[in-house]
């Protein structure tokens, strides 16, 4: 049978239902996250406000070279790759054995209502979660140090030293989100055919073993990509957790690129600098998504581009 | 299933050492995560004093309730909860109209052009103008102090968006066959089928995104200027670390406690936190389906 050739008009007619849906959306992508793109040519300008983006005067990589010059950039750049690899250390290994504990429980109200807690903390809003951590690890009358002074130890500055900055600040998000990060790894459990587990049990394997030679291998593939993925966003880091949780004391760590963009953006409104630092994020980003996809699948892994 | 085994050999497993660290362990954990919460509310109606020491743990020292009858007092409070529950709703509105309108366009087939606009959604993801050029542009539009800002640049999020069209290709194709040969118009399918199958779906979406407006502080930072607008992060931050209005210079530790007694501060959060300890248990058998289709790749 020879189909007929249909102009654009056809489909466009035809599926006008649809497209009148796509119309908002095309129009809320282009304006907020394609016109924006558009700003990045001030990272090339000495951009004057009074002049614009299309009045100021080019300046090539100058205000690239300005920012590769500033030591304050590149603490923001150190401090950023700190705190995202630690966390990540921590919280990986974490959030995985967590899932696997889980998923041994077998009494389904235990589990559901543990399950429920645990998921909790995602949902609190970092303003929350940093005046809790103020609460509970302040030196003065923090509940924590509270319990540490009243052991007749000295208090702890975990919110005014760096090093014990870095250990609150892995704390905090171990806490928000290490509940949350299990239900991934349990998704791919649900699958798990049991039969396997059976198997194992009249083989006389204990209950150990029974999780590291039947559980964890099904869980792997999901775990590489949770890592691809958060190695992936090493560079990119939210502002909330580390603008909340610091304070002036603990500036040298707690200043990342978000911050650093931020305050030099907004409070200062040096937009070129501010535009050009957000452009080498993006770019190194893009640059580190690629590199680990392609690690991913030269070791046999799914990627995920 | 496991629990076909012997019930001896059941009952045996059940009291095994292994066994009691594994509920160990979770029940440590839960414990360690609830804490501070229990913490924040032990604070909240204990006296000055006994939180000025430290001395709270897990229940009041010296009860008292005036921490919350002084909230009520607080204006200040009322005005951002209103904010919030204002954007909160229309955002949420807005983020699921648009993403129940893209997922369901895109996850036809049929229809011209779908590749191109998704991968004009989805490349969003990756590559991005930046902080400054975007504040500049919601600047240029006018939003600038407004709700418009803290509601429309931030309405549509691409991961919700590829939950919600797995979720909708995975809807049984026979359904919307018969209705199409019925003579259903898309429209009628999106209204009369699509969508009351998804209640599920629109749960878990509706909440992620009212929760991200909630908690919102980022949008409220940068662009609300009169106070009058600010919503309820914005101002409980502003309450916690008292007598400083530019959140990103903050005040040395110790030095916040003097202005708002702490048990008060702790009131603060528990009212703030609530509505979604509320909302969390009638929507949380929803989410976990939601997510596992996230995970689902796009």
């Amino acid at each position: 049978m020879k189909k007929k050739k249909r102009g654009a008009l056809y489909y466009l007619k035809r599926d006008m239902f649809l497209y009148l849906l796509l119309l908002p959306v095309i129009l809320y992508y282009f304006v907020f996250k394609y016109l924006p793109m558009g700003g990045i040519v001030m990272a090339f300008q000495d951009f004057n406000i009074f002049k614009g983006i299309f009045h100021s005067e080019f300046v090539g990589l100058d205000v690239f070279r300005k920012i590769l010059k500033s030591q304050q950039f590149w603490n923001s750049v150190r401090n950023t790759l700190i705190l995202n690899l630690s966390t990540l250390a921590v919280s990986f290994p974490l959030t995985i054995i967590l899932a696997l504990v889980l998923n041994e429980i077998r009494a389904v109200r235990f589990k559901k209502i543990s399950q429920s807690l645990l998921y909790l903390p995602h949902f609190i809003s970092w303003v929350v979660v940093a005046g809790i951590a103020q609460n509970l690890f302040n030196m003065t009358n923090g509940t924590v140090n509270g319990i540490i002074k009243s052991l007749g130890l000295d208090a702890v500055p975990f919110l005014s030293e760096n090093g014990w900055w870095i250990f609150t600040y892995i704390l905090c998000n171990v806490w928000k989100e290490i509940g949350w990060g299990t239900i991934i790894y349990l998704a791919a459990l649900t699958g798990v055919d049991e039969s396997l587990y059976e198997a194992a049990y009249l083989d006389g394997a204990t209950k150990f073993q029974r999780i590291i030679y039947v559980t964890v291998p099904m869980i792997k593939s999901v775990a590489v990509t949770m890592l691809i993925l958060d190695v992936s966003k090493m560079m990119s880091i939210g502002l909330d957790a580390p603008l909340l949780l610091g304070n002036t004391k603990v500036m040298a760590i707690s200043e990342v690129i978000s911050t650093y963009v931020y305050r030099l953006g907004i409070e200062k409104a040096c937009y070129d600098q501010a535009t050009a630092i957000g452009l080498f994020q993006s770019v190194v980003n893009i640059v580190i998504l690629f590199m680990v996809d392609r690690i991913a699948k030269m070791i046999g892994e799914e990627g995920i581009l | 299933m496991r629990t076909d085994r012997p019930s001896q050999q059941r009952k045996r497993h059940k009291t095994s050492p292994a066994t009691m660290l594994l509920y160990g362990i979770v029940t440590l954990t839960v414990v360690l995560c609830v804490y501070p919460f229990l913490n924040v509310v032990a604070c909240s109606l204990s006296s000055k004093g006994a939180v000025l020491g430290g001395h709270v743990t897990f229940y009041p020292i010296g009860f008292q309730l005036d921490s919350y009858t002084e909230i009520l007092k607080k204006t200040s409070i009322w005005l951002a909860m209103r904010v919030s529950l204002i954007v909160t709703l229309s955002g949420t509105a807005l983020g699921l109209a648009l993403t129940i309108g893209a997922a369901y366009a895109l996850s036809k087939e049929k229809l011209k052009g779908r590749k191109i606009i998704n991968g004009f959604i989805l490349f969003t993801m990756y590559f991005g103008g930046g902080i400054i050029p975007t504040f500049m542009v919601v600047k240029a539009l006018g939003m600038y102090d407004s709700y418009a800002a803290l509601v429309v640049p931030s309405s549509m999020n691409v991961f919700n968006f590829i939950v919600m069209r797995t979720f909708f290709r995975e809807l049984p194709r026979e359904l919307e066959e018969a209705a199409i040969v019925d003579g259903a118009s898309d429209a009628k399918i999106l209204f009369r089928i699509v969508l009351p199958l998804s209640l599920p779906i629109i749960a878990t979406i509706g909440l992620f995104y009212a929760v991200s407006y909630w908690n919102d502080y980022f949008s409220a930072l940068i662009y609300i200027q009169s106070a009058d607008r600010y919503s309820l992060q914005l101002r409980l931050r502003q309450l916690l670390y008292a007598g400083e209005i530019n959140q990103a210079s903050m005040a040395a530790e110790g030095m916040s406690g003097q202005v708002m007694a702490e048990s008060l501060k702790m009131a603060t959060i528990v009212v703030a936190t609530l509505p979604i300890i509320v909302v969390y248990p009638w929507l949380q058998k929803y989410f976990v389906k939601g997510v596992m289709l996230g995970s689902v790749k796009g």
